[in-house]
């Protein structure tokens, strides 16, 4: 490791600007996450044309600031109005509401902000020291082991990340379908174009993203306003006595440290989602604990458990992220599109050609924990405060920044056009359980599948023998077999679905 | 579910009968002297849709004769599915008035009658909720992005 390129790192993140994006990512991000229905990938989908002025450095820190305030922030929402701003929350909210209602709401947001931010540094110092090497291995592969690797991760994506792997293979397909669309690498050829020369340049990431996970969300939400409409959230008053104690801090320490461990594993492999990570990591903390029958009363160790497991996903997400280019859940997904936008391939080649940027994005990640606990600690009172904003209020405006990210990119009414079918489309694919998820990694990771297909094909000029002297190609087509094979019996099997969305 | 799934994945399986018939033969592309024709990746992506959809309707077939339902169910209930439609329809008529006025212009409108179906009668929300956004776009389009009013 290169100190000097360290430091300059570490120099940049610590310039105002970089720091003046990573507080506004968070602060974001927190408000975001407060808002029940409004999830950690729908505010990246929705943030990311509002990086096209930044910095590539500056925007990647804003997003991953935006991210881990959203975790953050949902807690709040479990918390008062156990109501959670996220699905990976929701552990969160069957202790934390019931220490609300029994007066101690800012204990257990303390707690929830401390697990949160201790588990967030911890899963951030596992990411670095675990990125750099894989990374390191990582380029040494060749065109027919990363083939290998993003077909391994598609299916166990597309068997994980919902109950059904047939439809989450029917979702990938798709994506990879649509992915295809625009001129041939090698042959200069229109693909799937029908005459528009707007789709040249391929389906446009930020109609497809926009589409399927924010627009399509707010229709779902104010298609649930039918039924539900009035939220009453617990008051957070100065309570005597209400405060985070160093006997709570003590009893709940274990519960962090094992829930970080949890959520950094989840977080680790592709298609498992916060939401396994919490729930996981609540399950063992119950199983733990010398006094279980207090889970679901109002525990601390409950909302300590969930919410560490829950932030240490994050950073977790990025380690396949970093040292593969393969995105684990749509949130890492959303910030190769990001990238590349900025003009920068994730993954190895990031560590070999950009490495000052790598550097820096980790040094942006430790600072914007720091801002988590500042901004989560002293803002307590605002943020319980927007709860109290109801969700037929957030749908137009949401709504609205879905049409203005498009414009922003200038792709006009076409843009809009497009937008709106990828509403349709993924507010379909949440109502009959295709795995949007899937749909999404697939699509995005479409054109390096088929570069490093491509690739494959000519250097063995189509003969697959090849494959006989590329062990690690070998080992990861036979993975890619035996995923298949296993989660294809549970879904036949009937079995009750791993991860519910794997985001 | 068995009926929802065998209906979705009916449709998938339709769409992807047709992707290989007649969408990618005619718009994907032939190259015979490429090493990998362009056509290759959607062909294999059709086949997986097709065959991972056929698996699905299979299935649920197999639950649907278990459970003795019928695939077909006569009471839609219109309310709901008008509730559900709704948002769509107005934002496809958003979208029309958007090709023809930028959305600087149109987006308070837009909010403020979309708040107003949703149920929001308070003026000072009303107002507010309309405005602020607009704004935060004029200064976010024009002076941080510079690509003028869209």
């Amino acid at each position: 490791m290169d100190f000097s390129i360290v430091g300059s790192a570490i120099g940049e993140t610590l310039q105002f600007d970089a720091l003046f994006g990573i507080a506004g990512g968070v602060f974001l991000g927190y408000i975001i996450g407060v808002i029940p229905g409004l999830s950690r990938s729908v505010a990246i989908a929705i943030a990311i044309p509002m990086t096209f002025y930044m910095s590539p450095l500056i925007a990647i820190s804003f997003l991953i600031g935006l991210s881990k305030g959203t975790a953050a922030g949902s807690a709040v929402s479990a918390i008062l109005l156990n109501a959670p701003g996220e699905a990976s929350s929701a552990a969160t909210s069957l202790d934390g509401y019931p220490m609300a209602k029994s007066g101690k709401p800012r204990t257990a947001l303390q707690v929830g902000l401390l697990a949160s931010v201790i588990g967030d540094i911890l899963a951030t110092t596992i990411l670095i020291f675990v990125a750099i090497p894989f990374a390191r291995v990582a380029l040494l592969f060749g065109p027919y082991e990363m083939a290998a690797i993003l077909a391994f991760a598609l299916v166990f994506i597309a068997g994980l990340s919902g109950g059904d792997i047939f439809k989450g293979l029917a979702a990938g397909a798709l994506g990879v379908l649509l992915g295809t669309i625009g001129l041939d690498n090698q042959t200069g050829l229109p693909r799937l174009t029908f005459g528009y020369t707007q789709l040249m340049d391929g389906m446009p990431l930020i109609a497809v993203a926009i589409g399927t996970l924010a627009l399509s969300e707010m229709f779902v939400q104010s298609e649930k306003l039918r039924y539900e409409r009035e939220t009453m959230a617990v008051k957070l008053e100065n309570h005597k006595g209400d405060r985070i104690t160093f006997p709570i801090l003590r009893k709940i320490f274990p519960t962090i440290l094992r829930g970080t461990g949890v959520g950094t594993f989840v977080g680790a492999l592709p298609g498992l989602g916060p939401s396994v990570g919490s729930w996981m990591s609540y399950g063992m903390a119950k199983r733990a604990s010398r006094t279980p029958e207090q889970f679901g009363k109002g525990a601390p160790e409950g909302v300590a458990a969930s919410e560490s497991a829950d932030n240490a996903v994050i950073p977790a997400a990025l380690i396949p992220l970093f040292g593969l280019g393969i995105p684990g859940n749509v949130s890492a997904a959303l910030l190769i599109g990001a990238f590349a936008i900025h003009g920068i391939t994730v993954g190895p080649l990031l560590l070999r050609d950009e490495p000052e940027l790598l550097y820096s994005i980790f040094a942006g990640m430790i600072v914007a924990s720091i801002f988590m606990l500042i901004l989560g600690w002293f803002g307590l009172m605002v943020f319980a405060q927007i709860t109290r904003v109801p969700p037929h209020v957030v749908i137009p405006i949401v709504i609205f920044f879905c049409l203005a990210g498009m414009l922003l990119q200038g792709y006009g009414a076409f843009g809009l056009i497009i937008l709106i079918a990828f509403a349709a489309l993924g507010y379909l694919m949440k109502k009959y359980d295709y795995s949007f998820v899937t749909f999404l990694v697939a699509f995005i990771i479409t054109p390096m599948l088929e570069l490093n297909l491509r690739q494959s094909i000519i250097l063995s000029r189509g003969n697959w023998e090849v494959l006989l002297g590329r062990p690690i190609a070998l080992f990861f087509i036979a993975c890619t077999l035996l995923a298949f094979i296993i989660l294809a019996k549970r879904t036949i099997e009937r079995k009750k679905p791993i991860a519910e969305i794997g985001d | 579910m068995a009926r929802q799934s065998f209906w979705s994945g009916l449709v998938v399986m339709v769409f992807a009968a047709l992707c290989l018939t007649w969408i990618i033969p005619n718009y994907a592309g032939v190259n015979p002297l490429a090493q990998m024709p362009p056509d290759l990746v959607p062909n294999i992506a059709s086949w997986i849709m097709l065959l991972s959809a056929g698996v699905v309707v299979i299935k649920s077939i197999m639950e649907m004769v278990e459970k003795r339902e019928s695939p077909v169910n006569l009471e839609i209930d219109w309310r709901a599915f008008g509730w559900a439609a709704w948002p769509f329809v107005y934002i496809a008529a958003a979208i029309f008035v958007l090709s023809h006025v930028k959305l600087t212009y149109a987006g308070a409108p837009i909010i403020a009658l979309m708040l107003i179906l949703l149920g929001e009668r308070r003026w000072y929300i009303l107002l507010g909720c309309s405005v602020v956004p607009v704004v935060l776009l004029y200064v976010l389009s024009v002076y941080m992005m510079r690509v003028g009013v869209v």
